[in-house]
């Protein structure tokens, strides 16, 4: 029903060139997130999805047709703006009915499209409101209830969430996770928040400078990162890295006054690459303070580890330090009692550390 | 300490005060003395100042500026004259300002390569002098056979009124999110469906802005009304002046007073029923270009 | 081909304003431009005969007189305009009771023609019924003021009734400028120690700067445009003696058939307002571009 297919994507505007050889194929009923720090190219890409803008070069097809000439309206697909975009001389019905009524759906069949939509979304005692005379969340709704109506083959996001309030930001993040469980319609959904990524993604795809970096599961970006730029993307508090020099397969690290030789897993890798320093990847949460229970596992070492700052969370609290002269954030449970100037054991668990090339910020693998 | 502080501060805001009202008064002055002059008596004015009141109300001079009044030639009054300037006004208001409407939302929401050149060119012609087209423009209203005709000087108001109207629109949609027109192009809505749906019902206050501008624009011009009317189609700013420059017999100047006014009067009455979008109309054609 | 009108209806709809914009902006500029190179008189004629128009413009004491007098008023009124506008915005600015009825009366001079002004001065500046009379009712026995009538000084009458006329306007200008300043700067000039005076000087005139440009380039296009008020005030007299530009124009173009040139006084005027719209429309365009 609505696949896409991306085929060598290219888009620039004037001589900056926004897009460049995207590749990208999206399931049917598949929930996938464009990611990327502002300036990528991601609401570009949906644009051009979306027929917004047209391309340079390359073809979009959805549902097995080539759209890559057709005008939006022409692609049967729907969007939430990230303003929301309600017409606001409109109620909130009109502006959900907008489109049917331009697609010439007779009235009977709108009003029960309406009904339904706003039962399902629970607007039904706004549909008088003008968009002015809603909160942020409510216009959120209708958002998404306009892009309801037409039962499209593809839902659009830009950024839907940007503009809520930290609480009613997760809150609508799980109605649009539920809504997709229960339409089972493509969801292009473009953010530049890792943690909606995270949540609500079946795939993620980084963008940077209008390249695609990767592709993959929520899982696959975590913990298998091609390159340094998404590995430091994903995740917060994120990545630490450090330059390590290289000795018999180990790396050098330098905490708390002391030295040590770190164990690490991809030696393989490490050999390939002929390199004498490389870049470090860890994520704080395998840098605790001493667990009891997991012995046995070769990867965890001991360091002792200065703390600079300290910042509690409240779940749990991170702690910052220096390792090789750079800054290393370790997650330490709240009640662990350490404070600034402290110094203390780190239990250091590299099983699922990974290695960079310093220069081209690529993994060696 | 603080009694002295309070005189200080309140002599300050009387200052203030004085030099409001006193100006207020400077401004207020000459509609003071047209009005009161419309409504003496020749020899009251010869005899009395500007600021007295008419001892003796009378509308003698009204009635004879409207309808008996030699302005040239003729000594019909200002009426005929009014009639023209409505029928002139009018339609090139109407017009004017659909096109400015049409051209206001292609240049901010429909831009193609080139519209911000044209938009550039445009704008320039709120500023060229007229007199540079006088003219060529004589010459086409010739060759077009409306030289001395109400439809001309429509011709004529419509065609360099556009580039006023343009950028009131132009500006005014510029400020109306794009996101808009695309979740309408998405909706299946096309060019004049969006423009319908969506901006017109947003335009109200535009609209009155820039009809209000135009009216008062046109209905205030003199330049083109003295080049391209004819004895007869003349507007009633041209019909003023000729009025007030005509000396048959005694100056009569009540009666060139009580013609201003008749003159200035629906204008001013615009002004004091909608003076907040005037003003914006001043205001946006002028700060923002 | 119903594709093709879809995608170009926004360059159809712009195409007719587009054709007589070149056509009756820029195609009769180029126009007026060729006719100034000619001898024409009563019609317009093609014998080309380069510049000589504009040197007889130059050489025609009239024309002298012409923009002599355009400087003066230029500057007179920008600068009482521009003065005047700025204070009453700055008093207005102080929280005023029925700020609104004063300024809807600062301004009204605005919505008014320029004929009617020129006819209600006119008569207020009457050298014998007028305000000379006035003063004398008043007690101000032999108050003498007759400048309507005098060569020299008729010009200024120009001025007094322009400055009436838009100075208002220039007040509303301020104002709103004013109005959109952030209050947390001057907030904090005042908790910096900033006395009221200190604080226009030095925080709030310097954010004035684009009000003041705009300003003057509005009030310098009324004053290089305005014939109207002439005609009506003066009629350009006595004699010349307060002609500007455009009166010249009108009255060698239309009144004594000199067709080439009042074509090329028409040039200068042009030539005169580019000089000053050019930078501005730049700055305009340009800041639009750092948007």
């Amino acid at each position: 029903m609505g696949s896409i297919s991306l085929n060598n994507i290219n888009k620039s505007f004037g001589s900056t060139e926004v897009l460049k050889n995207i590749n990208l194929d999206i399931a049917d009923g598949e929930f996938l997130i464009l990611i990327g720090p502002s300036g990528c190219g991601k609401s570009t890409l949906m644009n051009l999805i979306a027929g917004l803008e047209d391309l340079n070069s390359g073809e979009i097809i959805i549902d097995g047709l080539n759209v890559s000439d057709e005008s939006p309206k022409d692609r049967d697909i729907a969007m939430v703006f990230q303003s929301y975009a309600l017409y606001p001389t409109m109620n909130v019905a009109r502006n959900i009915c907008f489109g049917l009524e331009m697609n010439k759906v007779p009235k009977s069949e709108q009003e029960s499209i309406l009904k339904r939509v706003s039962e399902l979304l629970q607007i039904d005692h706004l549909l008088d409101r003008k968009p002015g005379q809603l909160s942020g969340g409510q216009r959120q709704r209708v958002a998404m209830g306009r892009a309801l109506a037409r039962s499209p083959k593809v839902f659009l996001f830009d950024e839907p969430l940007s503009n809520l309030d930290a609480k009613l930001r997760v809150e609508m993040r799980t109605e649009i996770k539920k809504l997709h469980k229960r339409i089972g319609t493509t969801m292009v959904y473009v953010t530049h928040d890792q943690i909606e990524a995270m949540t609500l993604a079946d795939r993620i795809a980084v963008l940077k400078d209008g390249e695609l970096q990767q592709i993959g599961t929520p899982y696959e970006i975590y913990n298998d990162p091609v390159s340094h730029f998404v590995a430091d993307f994903m995740g917060s508090p994120g990545m630490n890295f450090i330059e390590c020099i290289v000795k018999d397969e180990n790396l050098i690290i330098e905490s708390g006054g002391k030295k040590y030789e770190i164990l690490i897993p991809c030696k393989d890798a490490l050999n390939k690459s002929n390199l004498d320093v490389v870049l470090l990847g860890i994520r704080p949460e395998m840098l605790t303070e001493v667990q009891p229970s997991t012995v046995g596992n070769k990867f965890i070492q001991k360091v002792k580890f200065d703390v600079e700052v300290i910042e509690p969370m409240g779940a749990d609290t991170v702690a910052i330090g220096q390792w090789n002269e750079t800054e290393v954030m370790v997650r330490l449970s709240p009640e662990s009692g350490n404070s600034a100037g402290n110094g203390f054991d780190l239990q250091v668990d590299t099983s699922k550390a990974i290695l960079f090339d310093p220069s081209s910020g690529l993994r060696l693998r | 300490m603080t009694s002295l502080k309070l005189t200080k501060y309140n002599i300050g805001r009387a200052f203030i005060y004085l030099i409001l009202l006193f100006f207020a008064f400077l401004y207020l002055a000459p509609l003071y003395v047209m009005f009161t002059t419309s409504l003496k008596d020749i020899e009251e004015i010869r005899s009395g100042n500007l600021m007295a009141l008419p001892i003796d109300p009378t509308f003698y001079a009204w009635k004879k500026a409207w309808s008996s009044a030699c302005t040239g030639s003729e000594c019909n009054g200002l009426a005929p004259y009014f009639w023209n300037s409505v029928r002139i006004v009018v339609p090139a208001v109407i017009i004017s300002t659909i096109v400015g409407a049409f051209n206001g939302y292609v240049l901010a929401k429909w831009k193609f390569k080139g519209s911000e050149f044209l938009f550039g060119a445009l704008l320039f012609g709120c500023f060229i002098p007229f007199q540079v087209i006088l003219l060529p423009m004589a010459k086409l209203l010739g060759m077009l056979g409306l030289a001395n005709t109400v439809t001309g000087l429509v011709l004529v108001h419509v065609i360099y009124g556009v580039a006023f109207t343009t950028l009131f629109f132009r500006n005014y949609y510029v400020g109306i999110p794009t996101e808009l027109v695309r979740a309408a192009k998405l909706d299946g809505a096309g060019f004049f469906a969006i423009f319908r749906h969506v901006f017109i019902p947003l335009s109200a206050p535009i609209f009155v802005v820039t009809i209000i501008w135009q009216f008062t624009q046109i209905w205030n011009d003199f330049l083109f009304g003295v080049v391209y009317s004819g004895s007869g189609t003349q507007p009633i700013t041209v019909a003023l002046n000729n009025l007030v420059n005509t000396s048959v017999g005694g100056k009569e100047y009540n009666v060139d007073m009580a013609a201003a006014i008749i003159a200035a009067l629906p204008t001013l009455a615009v002004y004091v029923i909608a003076g907040k979008y005037f003003v914006r109309g001043l205001t946006a054609g002028a700060v923002k270009g | 081909m119903l594709n093709f009108l879809e995608k170009n209806l926004p360059k159809i709809v712009l195409a007719p304003t587009t054709i007589v914009m070149v056509v009756c902006m820029y195609g009769f500029i180029v126009w007026t431009g060729l006719l100034s190179l000619t001898k024409s008189r009563m019609m317009p004629q093609w014998d080309f005969v380069g510049l000589d128009q504009y040197r007889r413009l130059f050489a025609n004491p009239r024309w002298d007189v012409a923009v002599d007098n355009l400087f003066v008023f230029l500057i007179l009124f920008i600068i009482i305009a521009l003065v005047l506008g700025l204070f009453l915005a700055i008093f207005l600015d102080q929280k005023i009771r029925a700020e609104g009825a004063i300024r809807t009366i600062y301004l009204y001079p605005m919505a008014i023609s320029f004929i009617v002004t020129g006819t209600a001065w006119k008569w207020i500046l009457n050298p014998g019924l007028g305000i000379e009379k006035l003063m004398n009712d008043w007690g101000f026995v032999g108050f003498e003021f007759r400048w309507l009538v005098e060569q020299d000084m008729a010009i200024y009458t120009i001025v007094i009734a322009a400055v009436w006329q838009s100075s208002g306007f220039v007040m509303a200008l301020f104002l709103a400028g004013l109005r959109g300043v952030d209050e947390n700067l001057t907030k904090a000039a005042k908790i910096d120690g900033a006395s009221t005076v200190q604080l226009y000087w030095h925080v709030v005139l310097p954010l004035m700067r684009p009000v003041f440009f705009s300003a003057i380039v509005i009030l310098t296009h009324i004053a290089i445009k305005s014939f109207d008020l002439v005609q009506a005030l003066t009629g350009g007299g006595p004699g010349y003696a307060s002609d500007l530009p455009a009166n010249f124009m009108y009255t060698f173009t239309f009144n004594r058939a000199q067709i080439g040139l009042g074509a090329s006084s028409a040039m200068i005027m042009l030539f005169g307002v580019l000089a000053i719209l050019i930078p501005y429309l730049y700055s305009e365009l340009r800041e639009k571009n750092h948007d």
